[in-house]
């Protein structure tokens, strides 16, 4: 059996090697094939990491609620310990500060930015790609500057970083402690974080109770009179199969939430609270498997009819060889020898074939890569390659194409008759 | 230097004969019609022995030698080869035995176009599991004896006929068989190219202590037979 084994491999070398002319026109189709499976294979899994990526810079790891509380929050120390304890991982704010502070440089102000007051734990909700210095770390919240990090774009408009100021009217000196890069994840507007401590809390909170007015006797700070468009917005990392994940209203979240709010809140109404995904792989998942599946179709329709070419060549070639194939059964070749004589042949033909296409495949995305990198700013994460996976399902697929265009001419070789064979 | 490779594992005595052929008759069903080709062939054939088979055009030496060959199977009788009733043995067996104790030599040569001299002679090597190095040293070896040492790497298309029919011997000898069929070995052949070959058959048949069934119907090749068997009307006389 093994020797059966082995020799039919021999022959199948050196029948492929000896038959060139057969060999090219088996491999054609089947390059190609293999070379769009791969090339899908690729564009689909660079698609998937370009969504999550997106997705993580964008909004925030899965699963990421950003919820909003309308009203005033009288305790938001409370507030958070209560985030946590409905099922959050991760809590950080995620304020717009009711000030809508700038910021500049001696005399260059820009305005046309954004700013969040955030936590540190934000590191651990989103996606955060340093291009320099540093995220916040908790000391920061002891400095007696606002801190911040601002975005590449951001950081170039301002020009120097050791003299930036922030606030509208009023500036104050704030301190610069990194800067995200710039990518095509963002929308590469001009932002910063500022991180909510002391020094910054008035600039991120403090609109709002002067919009709330004077407080009144006995009563909390803007109580009653509270601003109806008070609102407190914080970021909530939760496990993905956490029930308040599965809801992208936040249905259970929110009635949990709502039923503790007298301990935070003053006057929050149950719809006061919202929820809702920000993380969105998962939304874009759906469409980017349905593109995949539709070139999964076609890379699929190519290599069949690569099959169907090798399977043809197979079987003229069959017709051809019989009084080949009659020639060695008379030499002492068991069928199962020539079986596997003419499998192999074809798989081998295949495989080449398979790594051919591989071959170009590679080279045919590196070259997409370097267009990419070009106009499309991405994170190293993200970069265009072709991943193990694909090379495996190219090569396996070829092997597989060849396998199957090898065993209908190889059963079909094997039931001639010797002596008709040999009388050919 | 000796080129021996082992012979088929049965047991020999002296005394049997290789081959032993009782009653063997072979028939052919033609849209319906049935063919008697063979109707009893009843024969011996010793160790080492020369056997001729003649006979007219038609009369079945070539069925017969398909037969001998276990290239085809009987429809009745039986065929015993080195003690073994080959009738009844399975397809895988009769292969072994086909590449371990038979070689062919056809009168159309049968080599395999696209390879060299030296790859044909090997090819029955290959299926026995001879090791690359020592399957060509032992092709070379045997392409020198038949006289084609400088053609080792020539293409059947690139040999005269005799030439081609040089590697098929050697082929045919490359596994040390005890039996060597030869269906019209020189029927292709011109006068000068037919003796040739019956000589380096049966000298290399003689050093391999293999028995010869020739088939032919050239009488010089036959009255260089130790026997000759007549086939008349699908009867052996
Ligand atoms: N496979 C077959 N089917 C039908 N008839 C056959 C077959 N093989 C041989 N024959 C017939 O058997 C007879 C003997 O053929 P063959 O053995 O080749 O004769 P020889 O070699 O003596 O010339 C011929 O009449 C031939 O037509
Ligand atoms: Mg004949």
């Amino acid at each position: 059996m093994l020797r059966s084994l082995t020799a039919g491999v021999v022959l199948a070398f050196a029948g492929s090697r000896a038959n060139i002319a057969r060999t090219i026109l088996s491999c054609t189709g089947i390059v190609v094939g293999v070379g769009a499976l791969v090339m899908v294979v690729t564009a689909s899994d660079f698609g998937q990491r370009y969504a999550v990526t997106t997705s993580e810079v964008q909004g925030g790891l899965p699963a990421t609620l950003q919820v909003e509380v309308s009203g005033e929050v009288t305790d938001r120390a409370a507030l958070e310990a209560d985030l946590l304890r409905v099922g959050g991982r991760e809590v950080s704010l995620y304020q717009t500060p009711t000030s809508h502070p700038l910021l500049r440089t001696g005399q260059n102000v820009v305005t046309d930015m954004s700013v969040n007051g955030v936590d540190p734990d934000l590191s651990g909700i989103r996606r955060l790609d340093l291009a320099r210095g540093r995220w916040f770390t908790d000391a920061d919240t002891a400095s007696l500057a606002p801190v911040l990090v601002v975005n590449e774009s951001l950081a170039e408009r301002l020009g120097d970083l050791t003299r930036v100021q922030i606030g509208t009217e009023r500036w104050r000196d704030a301190r610069i402690v990194g800067v995200l890069s710039d990518s095509s994840q963002d929308y590469s507007a001009n932002s910063a974080y500022l991180l909510r401590s002391p020094a910054s809390e008035d600039l991120i909170f403090g609109g709002a109770e002067a919009a709330a007015g004077p407080p009144v006797d006995g009563l909390p700070p803007g109580a009653g009179f509270g601003d109806p468009m008070a609102r407190s917005t914080y970021l909530v990392l939760f496990d993905s199969e956490h029930p308040a994940a599965a809801d992208p209203f936040g249905q259970e979240f929110r009635t949990a939430l709502g039923s503790v709010a007298w301990r935070w809140g003053a006057d929050v109404p149950a719809e006061g609270i919202s929820a809702f995904r920000v993380d969105h792989a998962e939304a874009m998942r759906e469409p980017l498997r349905y593109m995949s599946w539709g070139l999964m179709g076609i890379a699929a329709v190519t290599l069949g009819t690569g099959l169907l070419g090798v399977l043809n060549v197979g079987l003229v070639t069959v017709r051809e060889r019989r009084r080949e194939l009659a020639t060695y059964r008379a030499l002492g070749a068991s069928r199962t020898t020539l079986f596997v004589a003419v499998v192999m042949e074809a798989v081998v033909v295949s495989v080449v074939a398979g790594l051919i296409a591989v071959g170009g495949s590679l080279a045919l995305t590196e070259l997409g890569a370097l267009l990419v990198e070009r106009f499309l700013p991405i994170p190293d994460s993200v970069g265009l390659y072709v991943p193990g996976g694909a090379v495996l399902v190219g090569l396996g697929s070829a092997a597989l194409v060849g396998l199957l265009a090898g065993i209908i001419p190889a059963a079909r070789a094997l039931r001639a008759s010797v002596v008709a064979g040999l009388r050919d | 230097m000796s080129v021996g490779a082992p012979s088929p594992g049965s047991p020999r005595t002296a005394a049997a004969p290789l081959l032993d052929v009782r009653g063997l008759t072979r028939h052919f069903t033609v849209s319906g019609a049935r063919i008697d080709v063979l109707r009893d062939c009843t024969f011996q054939v010793a160790r080492g022995e020369v056997v001729a088979i003649v006979g007219q055009s038609g009369s079945g030496k070539s069925t017969l030698l398909n037969l001998l060959g276990l290239l085809d199977r009987p429809s009745g009788g039986s065929y015993g080869f080195d003690g073994e009733d080959t009738t009844r043995l399975g397809e895988g067996r009769r292969s072994r035995l086909r590449g371990e104790g038979i070689g062919f030599v056809f009168q159309q040569f049968h080599l395999l176009e696209r390879r060299t001299a030296l790859a044909n002679v090997g090819v029955p090597m290959v299926l026995g599991g001879v090791p690359l190095l020592r399957r060509r040293a032992r092709a070379r070896e045997l392409l020198e004896a038949v006289g084609l040492g400088h053609r080792l790497h020539s293409r059947p298309h690139q040999l005269s006929g005799g030439e081609q029919q040089r590697v098929a011997l050697a082929r045919a000898l490359s596994r040390s068989p005890s039996l060597i069929l030869a269906d019209e070995p020189t029927g292709a052949l011109d006068a000068a190219s037919s003796a040739m070959i019956m000589d380096q058959l049966l000298e290399q048949a003689r050093i391999g202590e293999a028995a010869v069934v020739v088939v032919t119907h050239d009488p010089k090749v036959a009255e260089r037979a130790d026997r000759v068997v007549e086939l008349v009307e699908g009867r052996t006389l």
